[in-house]
C-alpha cells in the first residue's frame, strides 16, 4: 500500500507537469509570432537606460546555495524538535548531534567559497 | 482492472483532479479581484460571463496568443522550464488535499513534511526564475523573495505543526478525520495558530502587506518583469493554483476541512470554507499598506516566531485540548 502511494504521487507530478508543458505547447502553437529576428523587443527591460552588464546584476549561486542548506538544516531540525515532544529522549539528542554535525561540515567547506 | 484505472484516469485529469482544480483557481481569482474592487468602490470584473466570472479564463486565453518573447543574456533551459515547474507544483500539492471526502486521492503519513517542502520549493522556483532573466529589477525581485522566505518559513512550519500535535498524525487527511471525529475545529482550539498561518500565506502569495518581491511602483513587477506570452500565462495560473492551496490548506488544518453537515455533501462544505478564506485574504489585500522588506523580516522574527512557538507551547502543556 505504502509503495502504491509513492508511485501515485509520481504519477501525480508527471502528469501536472505534463498538463503544464501541453498548455505550454499550445500557447506556442496559437500565440503571434514576430517577422524579424533580431530587434530592439529583445532588449533586457530597464526603464529607458542602458542595462547594466549582467555580471555585475547577477549574485553568486554558490555563496547563495551554502545559506540555502544553512537555513534548510535549522528548519528541519525546528521542525523535528517540535514533533518529537513526546519521543523518548534520546531521539532528540541524536538528531541534534547530526544537525551540529553538518553544521561544522559546511563552516569548513565555506572556506573554499 | 481497466475499469480501476479509467476510474483513477478520470479522477486524476477531470473530477477532483486537473482541469475541476484550474476551474476552481480560476473561480477564486475571480473572487479575490472581485472583493478587492468591491472594498475600493469599483467594479471589476463585469462583462465575461455572469458578472464577470470568466474573466480570468479570458484574461489566460488572451496572455496564450500573445507573442512569447525571449530576452537577450537570459538562461534559456532555466527561463524556459521554471514556469512550468512553478504551474506543476502547486497543482501537485492540490492532489494532496481532501476535497471531495474526508480521504485525499494521494494521501500518505507525512505528506504534512511534503506539503511543506513543496512550499518552500515554490519560492526558490520563483528565485530561479527571477535569477534566470537578465534585467536588473527581475534579480532584485528574487533576491527580496528569497529573503522575504527566510521571514515567514519557520512560523509557517510551525503553524503547521499545531494541528498535527493535537491529532497526533503527520498526514492531513488524519488532521482531517481528527477534527470531524471530535466534532471541533482547529482554530477554536489554537486561535494563535491560525492567525500565524494566515500571515504567512499572506507573505508566501506575495498580497499587499508583503507584496515587496513584485512591488510595482518600485520595481517594476518584479520577478515576472522579462516574461511574457505564454510563460507569463502559466506563471499568472501557477498564482492562482498557489492561491487555491493556501486557503484549501488554511481549511483543512484550521476549519475542519471537507465535513459533511446533515444532508450537504462535504465538497460543497469544503468549497464554501475555501471561498471563505480567500475572501479573508482578499481583505487583508484591500486594507494594508506595502511594508519594507527590513519590517517585513524583523516583525516576523520578533513577533510572529514567538507567537507560533507559544501556540507550540500551549499545545505541549495541554492547554486547548
Amino acid at each position: 500500500m505504502e509503495g502504491n502511494t509513492l508511485l501515485l504521487l509520481l504519477i501525480v507530478f508527471t502528469l501536472s507537469f505534463l498538463v503544464g508543458s501541453l498548455i505550454y505547447l499550445i500557447g506556442g502553437k496559437i500565440s503571434a509570432k514576430s517577422k524579424e529576428k533580431k530587434s530592439e523587443k529583445n532588449i533586457p527591460y530597464a526603464c529607458g537606460e542602458k542595462p547594466p552588464p549582467i555580471k555585475e546584476v547577477r549574485i553568486n549561486l554558490e555563496r547563495f546555495f551554502i545559506f540555502a542548506v544553512y537555513f534548510l538544516i535549522f528548519d528541519v531540525f525546528a521542525f523535528i524538535i517540535a514533533i518529537s515532544s513526546s519521543a523518548p529522549w534520546h531521539l532528540p539528542t541524536i538528531y541534534s548531534l547530526v544537525v551540529l554535525m553538518a553544521v561544522f561540515t559546511f563552516l569548513i567547506s565555506r572556506r573554499h567559497v | 482492472m481497466l475499469q480501476e484505472t479509467l476510474t483513477l484516469l478520470f479522477q486524476l485529469l477531470i473530477f477532483p483532479g486537473a482541469a475541476f482544480l484550474i476551474l476552481l483557481a480560476f473561480i477564486s481569482e475571480w473572487v479575490d479581484r472581485k472583493v478587492v474592487a468591491r472594498i475600493q468602490s469599483r467594479f471589476g470584473p463585469l462583462y465575461t460571463g455572469p458578472s464577470g466570472v470568466l474573466q480570468p479564463i479570458a484574461d489566460f486565453l488572451k496572455l496564450l496568443s500573445k507573442e512569447d518573447i525571449t530576452p537577450d543574456g537570459v538562461e534559456k533551459p532555466i527561463f524556459t522550464i521554471s514556469p512550468i515547474i512553478y504551474f506543476s507544483l502547486s497543482l501537485t500539492a492540490l492532489f494532496l488535499i481532501p476535497i471531495l471526502s474526508e480521504t485525499a486521492l494521494v494521501n500518505f503519513e507525512g505528506d504534512l513534511i511534503f506539503l511543506i517542502f513543496i512550499s518552500t520549493l515554490i519560492t526558490i522556483t520563483v528565485f530561479l526564475a527571477g535569477y534566470s532573466s537578465a534585467s536588473s529589477f527581475s534579480i532584485i525581485g528574487s533576491i527580496r523573495s528569497a529573503l522575504q522566505m527566510l521571514g515567514y518559513e519557520i512560523p509557517l512550519s510551525l503553524a503547521f505543526i499545531g494541528p498535527a500535535l493535537a491529532a497526533g498524525t503527520l498526514s492531513l487527511s488524519g488532521i482531517v478525520k481528527w477534527q470531524i471525529s471530535h466534532g471541533i475545529w482547529t482554530v477554536f482550539l489554537q486561535p494563535l495558530g491560525f492567525g500565524v498561518i494566515l500571515i504567512c500565506f499572506l507573505a508566501e502569495l506575495e498580497f499587499v502587506p508583503f507584496d515587496i518581491p513584485e512591488a510595482e511602483t518600485e520595481i517594476v513587477a518584479g520577478w515576472r518583469t522579462e516574461f511574457s506570452g505564454r510563460k507569463l500565462a502559466l506563471l499568472k495560473l501557477g498564482r492562482d493554483l498557489e492561491l487555491l492551496l493556501a486557503s484549501a490548506l488554511t481549511t483543512s488544518l484550521y476549519l475542519g476541512g471537507a465535513q459533511p453537515v446533515s444532508f450537504v455533501p462535504p465538497a460543497l462544505t469544503f468549497l464554501i470554507k475555501i471561498f471563505f478564506v480567500v475572501f479573508l485574504f482578499s481583505l487583508f489585500r484591500a486594507l494594508f499598506a506595502r511594508f519594507r522588506i527590513d519590517q517585513m523580516i524583523s516583525g516576523m522574527w520578533k513577533h510572529l516566531i514567538p507567537l507560533a512557538i507559544l501556540q507550540i507551547l500551549l499545545i505541549i502543556l495541554n492547554v486547548g485540548r
